[in-house]
């Protein structure tokens, strides 16, 4: 049983390391390879832009996503801001009106019906060709859309998705996911390289509003719309690429109470999204994507749970071992404790540390190509720490709801 | 950005998964090579402690053939089981815990373990009986195969006594261990398989046995010297 335990585990380690070296190889592929990433530049012809930011319940965040919006780096007659109030009980409505002196912006309001809906809403009301989001909690470097845009001069690129970081993190749970964006900078770009980004998140994912449109525009896509739209847009052979230095912040949650709850809603989203789009896992149709991308995200999902288990079935036998060995001897555990022996050499243990010197690597690169810095955020080794225990929990629940099929709310 | 033709990113590289795979069976590799070295080092040092162990058993029993009864005192003074047995005691209770260790090598190393202290608890004894001391010894039998739940808090309990008591005797034996002059020992002894087994001046007690039981049972671990320090001598964690 034990062994079988640990020839699992054995097996899991090794696949997920190999998805990381095969992150990094195919990098560094591209890096000094013939598939030379060439720097954003000036797009020749600037294309026209709109970006919807969908509210609700926004009054107090709305105001500051507008601002960075209008101090965006591109030409005034280009840029359309549509601000949708998606039914909102508060003052949004208002606050948002304010900005309408300037004439980039228009302000409307409809029945709420999820964020989906408001951006079909909006595609409806523009004739732009790029279509993008800034969710009103997200704020945009002034130089972003017009690195974006240049990405589109391949006619098939039907997406751009940018840099995401965590906007000021504040409390511990912030920094912990201050360093997890910074490995998925990594992550995103990496799997722009292989042509398989299937997500395009809400903060400032921009779209040609023609792709949209031939494949029906946003669907609710299991309250995770950007999943469902990446997935659907690579299904029908569009490629997604990434600017890591088209920088957004956004606002991320405080707690682990709230984490959680956004973090089911996601890990709920893509169990349900692969499983509409379960075609494209394994077929070499879909190529990386499907080949490797996809499975090696199902297999993560399955790890998690599966190591959490694992960890703390021992935890909870050790601690029950030290207690009736306390009761029967009157020993401290800690008398007998040696430190020279809990440095464990074991080859499962060696395979751990090698995975999570892989994964430090993985971090500085994501900082490296989205900020130019070279050392990975001071946060890392309690991202390291912390992390991998708190995932699962999210897993769990999300893998719980999923299979009783309870549907996930926004909020 | 990327600049490459349509679909071309996506479209599998074969080489890349190939090379990929390389290196993580390259690094696999390296791990289990390296996770062996560690554990062949902690064999090597085993080995090593015992053979000086080996030259001190030695030693002594030539002194003591060489010099005559007024030497007496130097000899009980000096600690016959040396500090550095009790504590092979503990890296081959660590190396026993470990998957992929050498087993011939741990068993070997072990057999030769248990002889040490057989040649040491002889040589007590003989020094005991010219130079009319009173030793303090436990003979303790265990079992790792699954069949003495007990045997793990017991060989704590010994530990911490010889911890308390750095001049107690703690000599722990494995009961399945082939080893001829340990199946004799334990004939002699006439020891059952009903382990957790102490032999106490001469009197075998089965069952888990307490720091409060062994006090009783051994009245004189009162005279014996408390250690100064908790960490005075590395006690004998048998399992």
């Amino acid at each position: 049983m034990a062994e079988a335990g640990t020839f699992i585990t054995l097996g899991l380690l090794f696949l997920a390391f190999y998805f990381e070296v095969f992150l990094l190889v195919s990098f560094l592929e591209r890096q000094f390879g013939l598939r030379t990433a060439a720097p954003a530049k000036k797009p020749v012809v600037f294309p026209k832009v709109a970006i919807v930011v969908p509210c609700f319940n926004e009054e107090r965040t709305v105001g500051k996503s507008l601002l960075s919006l209008l101090a965006l780096a591109y030409p005034k007659e280009k840029l359309e801001i549509l601000v949708i109030d998606d039914g909102s009980t508060d003052d949004t409505y208002e606050t948002a009106l304010r900005y309408t002196n300037d004439p980039r912006v228009r302000v409307f309001r409809k029945e709420n019906g999820g964020k989906h809906t408001a951006l079909n809403f909006a595609l409806a009301r523009t004739d732009a060709e790029l279509i993008g989001c800034l969710d009103a909690d997200s704020m945009v470097d002034q130089h972003a859309l017009e690195r974006i845009a240049s990405g589109f001069e391949n006619p098939r690129v039907a997406a751009v998705t940018p840099g995401i970081h965590v906007d000021a993190p504040r409390t511990l749970i912030q920094h912990l996911q201050y360093v997890e964006y910074r490995l998925s900078v990594f992550n995103r770009y990496a799997f722009a390289g292989l042509g398989s980004i299937f997500i395009t998140p809400g903060p400032f994912s921009i779209f040609r509003a023609s792709a949209i449109r031939d494949i029906g525009g946003w669907r609710h896509g299991h309250s995770t719309e950007d999943m469902e739209l990446g997935l659907r847009l690579q299904s029908a052979g569009w490629t997604i690429t990434n600017d890591p230095l088209a920088t957004v912040y956004t606002k991320t949650p405080e707690s682990l109470r709230t984490l959680i709850r956004q973090r089911v809603r996601w890990s709920y989203g893509f169990l349900k999204n692969v499983f509409d789009y379960r075609h494209m896992i394994g077929n070499p149709k879909y190529g990386n994507l499907g080949l490797i991308i996809l499975p090696a995200a199902l297999v993560s999902f399955g790890a998690g749970l599966y190591f959490a288990g694992r960890f703390f079935f021992y935890l909870i036998r050790s601690a029950a071992d030290t207690t009736s060995h306390y009761l029967a001897t009157g020993i401290e555990p800690w008398q007998s404790f040696d430190p020279l022996f809990a440095l464990n050499t074991s080859f499962l243990w060696i395979t751990v540390y090698a995975t999570v010197a892989m994964t430090v690597v993985l971090i500085s690169l994501g900082t490296y190509l989205s900020t130019g810095k070279r050392y990975p955020p001071v946060a890392t080794p309690l991202f390291l720490a912390l992390y991998s225990f708190i995932v699962p929990l999210w897993l769990g629940i999300a893998l719980v709801r999923a299979v009783l099929n309870t549907g996930v709310r926004w909020r | 950005m990327d600049n490459e033709t349509p679909g071309e990113a996506r479209k599998a590289r074969w080489l890349t998964y190939v090379i990929a795979f390389g290196i993580t069976t390259i690094i696999f590799g390296t791990a289990l090579y390296v996770s062996n070295y560690f554990n062949d080092v902690r064999a090597a040092e085993i080995r090593a402690a015992q053979d000086n162990i080996s030259i001190d058993i030695l030693s002594i029993e030539t002194q003591f053939d060489l010099l005559a009864e007024q030497s007496c005192r130097d000899i009980s003074e000096s600690s016959v089981l040396s500090t550095e047995l009790r504590s092979i005691a503990e890296r081959l209770s660590y190396l026993e815990s470990q998957t992929g260790v050498n087993v011939e090598e741990l068993t070997s190393l072990k057999r030769y373990y248990s002889l040490l202290q057989i040649k040491d608890l002889l040589l007590m004894q003989r020094v005991s009986e010219k130079c009319r001391l009173n030793p303090v010894f436990i003979l303790y039998f265990y079992s790792n195969e699954g069949d003495c739940e007990a045997c793990e808090d017991q060989g704590d309990i010994l530990t911490e006594l010889s911890r308390s008591y750095p001049q107690l005797r703690v000599y722990s034996f494995d009961y399945n261990l082939s080893v001829s002059p340990l199946r004799t020992l334990i004939n002699i002894n006439n020891i059952e398989k009903d382990l957790p087994a102490l032999v106490i001046k001469e009197e075998v007690y089965y069952g888990f046995r307490s720091v409060d039981d062994i006090k009783q049972i051994l009245p004189e671990l009162a005279t014996l010297q408390m250690a100064t320090s908790t960490r005075a001598a590395t006690g004998t964690k048998a399992r």
